[in-house]
């Protein structure tokens, strides 16, 4: 069933360092394809390019050459305020760690990108409170993050980046710091609006517990995609399995 | 272990750059001050009132407190800043001894190194202030110089001081610690709480202290050394209070409004509120010190407008010339004065005759003032009968000769003054506009008229040329301290509020990070950013200019004019400088949270 992809990736590449320096070619050539409401992993030994792939699709850093585009918008060069729009509007971002302002309260995290949209104060509160009950972070919405276990701050992080309700979240290890029920609740809750509100995601991990939630996993090794897996009608025992033996081949 | 330590002291240079650096420049500034509290001769010298050694008690004092807080502050920088580091040994297993000796060499290395390059910058400081207030104000000093041992030793022996207080304070808050509680000590809980019964109490006690404050310092006659000390204690304690209460009260009740939920404004009032307890003891300070520079500017600038004033209250003419040459002529028509008249006399050794015809064509003007000083004055034309009964025609003596001056005036009718065998004599007199604009002539006229001949030289009492010299010598020493310490006082300022701004930016720049990366326009960024050291500025600054305006009380005693008299023009000054300030405050933060 073909149909327009939300994201494309195209030839993309990424040198470090600057002409005539000590240069490191961090992506030598990615290609792929997110499909509306997918949830795709990401996955690849320590080192093999995962965060770097992941700056450049989330317009965090640009790419040495490539094109990535969203929506059918080339977002690569976009500067200033374009770039701010986009990234107010159409994505959403969590990560392992410094995701939260430790200044402000749970509530202040989630309903800072309303505010910054200049929306009308009537409307952020029961917007930050659907999505806050959605995550189970209810009771805790007047707490400062350092009043938060990490569970519970990674799901601030993810209300705060579903609030706008942006085409793709896109995830940089967001269970690597937490133990492994928040990290099944993190999980699950990643299903549930990706199946609920047919939000993509993209999900780079190096844990195969976590990325069996995903339908598709991509393998980086060497800043090239070495292998795809799509889990289709598996369940996610099987797909887990599955995975484990990939990585098994894939790392030697 | 030692090893260890240095390590996380090169991983860190920057913040240790911005350490040192911080407690160089209130060395320097201390010494600064210091320098001329402590030269009781310059003192002495420069001011015939005691109460300017009051005044500098007063100063030396408050600025100890400021010193204090201020140590206290960079030291909990360098604490919150060793924390992480002392807590990852402990971890690994370092002895609690060892560690302690550690933080205590660091404190004490750290203080006495940055208050040894304080004084020398001090007194590099000294010199280039001092030069460039003589410069620009055309001030005489005497017995100023800009190393004084005294001072330098003051300085050493209160930072040398304070830090080994700061040292031991170290090693018990952290040896005291749980190594796991050193680790997270950075992200600590600072919730803004409202406490209305205890928040008014501050009031109350803070307005209260304050106004204490400000009658004390209206009531110095009277209080003496005692309303000194009564003013600095309850001034800087309502202060404090005051801010302490407000503040908190002011960001929360902020965030309830509309307001608070457009834009980052939500963010700056959190970023205020995280760091409140940081916020209000550093407003406090800027607003003394605030106070304090600005005070002693407006004092400065009310002595150096004094001067003019006072020349122009003793005298109606700027310059006499005796028996005149036709070039010196040409000179002072060159002036366009706006007075000027030719009086004939002669003279025997006790008397100098006028030909009073003379007088009654071109009156002779005299400046009369009324109440005790030379600030309130009328020019007055007087012709010879009026000379006789005025008593204010010695100010014509005073305009005659070295030898002539003390001598008795006479106004002769035409007839009798004709009759007299003694040779004859012209004086000159005059006025311009504006009797300041041409010194440089007067200076070149009088030259000229010295090295005629003793007979002919000006006495050096009349005119207001002359009577400006004098003025000025006597109030240059006043006028310098005032400069001087508004200088002292406004870096100070500076440096603190900088102080507290890099502290805070390496945290601040993660923050601003992320609302990067959240879509935040770098127009909204710049924004919260300025509004945020707008607080800092603005507020003080408020809390400052009430001071003053209060403060400037206790110099009545001193000040001839009110010492309200053109507060405009020291006000607008120092309005540029802080503004000034203020954006290069921005511009540095800027590059350092937005690079
Ligand atoms: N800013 C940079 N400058 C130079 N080289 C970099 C930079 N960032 C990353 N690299 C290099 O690029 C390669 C890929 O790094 P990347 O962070 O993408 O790895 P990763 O797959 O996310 O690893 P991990 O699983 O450990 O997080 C690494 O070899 C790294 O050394
Ligand atoms: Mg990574």
């Amino acid at each position: 069933m073909p149909t327009t992809p939300i994201m494309t990736v195209t030839d993309l590449h990424k040198t470090y360092g600057k002409a005539g320096s000590k240069q490191y070619e961090a992506l030598k050539g990615i290609d792929f394809d997110v499909q509306p409401g997918e949830f795709v992993g990401i996955m690849g030994a320590s080192g093999s390019g995962k965060t770097t792939l992941l700056n450049m699709l989330a317009t965090l850093d640009q790419p040495t050459s490539g094109e990535v585009t969203i929506h059918q918008q080339p977002i690569t060069h976009l500067k200033g305020n374009q770039l701010a729009d986009f990234r107010a509007n159409e994505i959403g971002f969590i990560f392992q760690d410094f995701n939260l302002l430790e200044t402000m309260t749970a509530y202040e995290n989630i309903a800072l990108p309303l505010m910054l949209q200049n929306v009308a104060s009537k409307k952020i509160k029961p917007a930050v409170e659907q999505v806050a009950t959605q995550l189970g972070i209810n009771e805790f919405l007047s707490n400062y993050p350092n009043e938060l276990s990490g569970g519970q701050k990674q799901r601030v992080a993810a209300a705060r980046a579903l609030i706008n309700e942006p085409a793709i979240l896109f995830g940089d290890e967001p269970t690597g710091a937490l133990d492994s029920k928040s990290a099944r609740e993190l999980l699950d809750m990643f299903t549930k609006i990706n199946q609920e509100q047919a939000v993509s995601i993209l999900l780079v991990t190096h844990d195969p517990f976590s990325a069996s939630y995903c339908q598709r996993i991509l393998f980086i090794k060497d800043g090239r995609i070495g292998q795809e897996l799509h889990r289709d009608q598996l369940s996610r025992t099987d797909f887990y399995q599955q995975i484990l033996d990939t990585l098994g081949t894939f790392e030697q | 272990m030692f090893k260890l330590a240095l390590s996380g002291f090169k991983h860190r240079w920057r913040d240790y750059l911005v350490l040192f650096s911080g407690l160089v420049m209130s060395s320097a500034i201390f010494y600064m001050f210091e320098a001329l509290a402590t030269n009781q001769t310059f003192l002495k010298q420069n001011s015939m009132i005691s109460m300017i050694s009051f005044v500098f008690q007063f100063g030396s004092v408050l600025l100890t407190i400021i010193t204090l807080v201020y140590i206290g502050y960079a030291n909990s920088f360098l604490l919150s800043m060793r924390k992480r580091d002392y807590g990852l040994f402990m971890l690994v297993g370092a002895r609690k001894g060892k560690i302690g000796q550690l933080i205590w060499v660091e404190t004490l290395f750290v203080g006495i190194l940055a208050t040894i390059v304080g004084i020398a910058f001090g007194a590099i400081l000294t010199i280039g202030v001092s030069h460039l207030l003589v410069q620009a104000l055309g001030l005489t000093l005497k017995q100023f110089s800009a190393w004084y041992t005294p001072a330098a030793l003051v300085t050493l022996v209160l930072y040398v001081g304070l830090f080994l207080i700061a040292g031991l304070f170290n090693l018990v808050a952290l040896t005291k610690t749980p190594a796991l509680k050193l680790l997270h000590s950075n992200d600590q809980p600072n919730r803004p709480r409202l406490h209305p019964v205890r928040q008014s109490i501050e009031v109350i006690i803070g307005l209260a202290s304050i106004s204490i404050g400000y009658w004390s310092m209206a009531h110095l006659i009277d209080l003496k050394m005692a309303g000194i000390g009564i003013a600095l204690v309850t001034i800087v304690l309502g202060t404090y209070l005051l801010f302490n209460a407000v503040f908190v009260w002011l960001v929360v009740l902020l965030k309830r409004f509309k307001w608070a939920q457009r834009g980052l404004n939500s963010f700056t009032l959190s970023q205020l509120s995280f760091r409140i307890r940081n916020y209000t003891k550093i407003l406090s300070i800027v607003a003394m010190l605030f106070a304090l520079a600005l005070g002693a500017i407006t004092t400065g600038l009310g002595f150096h407008q004094q001067v003019p004033m006072m020349a122009a209250g003793g005298s109606a003419y700027d310059l006499s010339l005796v028996n005149p040459t036709a070039a010196q002529k040409r000179t002072v028509a060159s002036l366009n004065p706006t007075r000027q008249a030719t009086y004939h006399y002669k003279t025997t050794s006790k008397v100098v005759y006028y030909n009073a015809a003379e007088f009654d064509q071109q009156p002779f003007y005299t400046a009369n003032t009324s109440g005790t000083t030379h600030l309130s004055f009328k020019y007055a034309k007087n012709n010879a009968k009026q000379m006789k009964k005025s008593f204010y025609s010695y100010q014509l003596g005073d305009l005659q000769t070295r030898l002539n001056v003390r001598k008795a005036a006479v106004y002769l009718p035409a007839a009798a003054y004709q009759k007299l065998k003694q040779p004859e004599a012209q004086l000159l007199v005059f006025a311009t506009k504006n009797f300041q604009k041409h010194f440089a002539t007067f200076k070149q006229l009088t030259k000229a008229q010295n090295k005629r001949g003793a007979n002919l030289q000006i006495a050096a009492t009349g005119g207001r040329y002359y009577a400006y010299q004098e003025f000025n010598g006597m109030y240059s020493g006043l006028e310098f301290m005032g400069f001087f310490l508004g200088i002292a006082f406004l870096a100070m300022l500076a440096s603190c509020l900088m102080f507290k701004i890099l502290s805070g930016a390496a945290a601040d720049r993660q923050r601003y990070r992320m609302l990067d990366k959240m879509g935040t326009t770098q127009r909204q960024l710049k924004q919260a950013l300025r509004k945020e050291i707008a607080v800092l500025f603005v507020l003080p600054g408020i809390v400052g200019i009430i001071h003053v305006l209060f403060g400037l009380q206790m110099f009545k005693v001193i000040m001839i004019t009110s010492p309200y008299t053109g507060i405009w023009l020291p006000f607008t000054i120092f309005a540029i400088l802080y503004l000034g300030y203020y954006w290069l405050t921005i511009s540095i933060y800027q590059r350092i949270v937005l690079q």
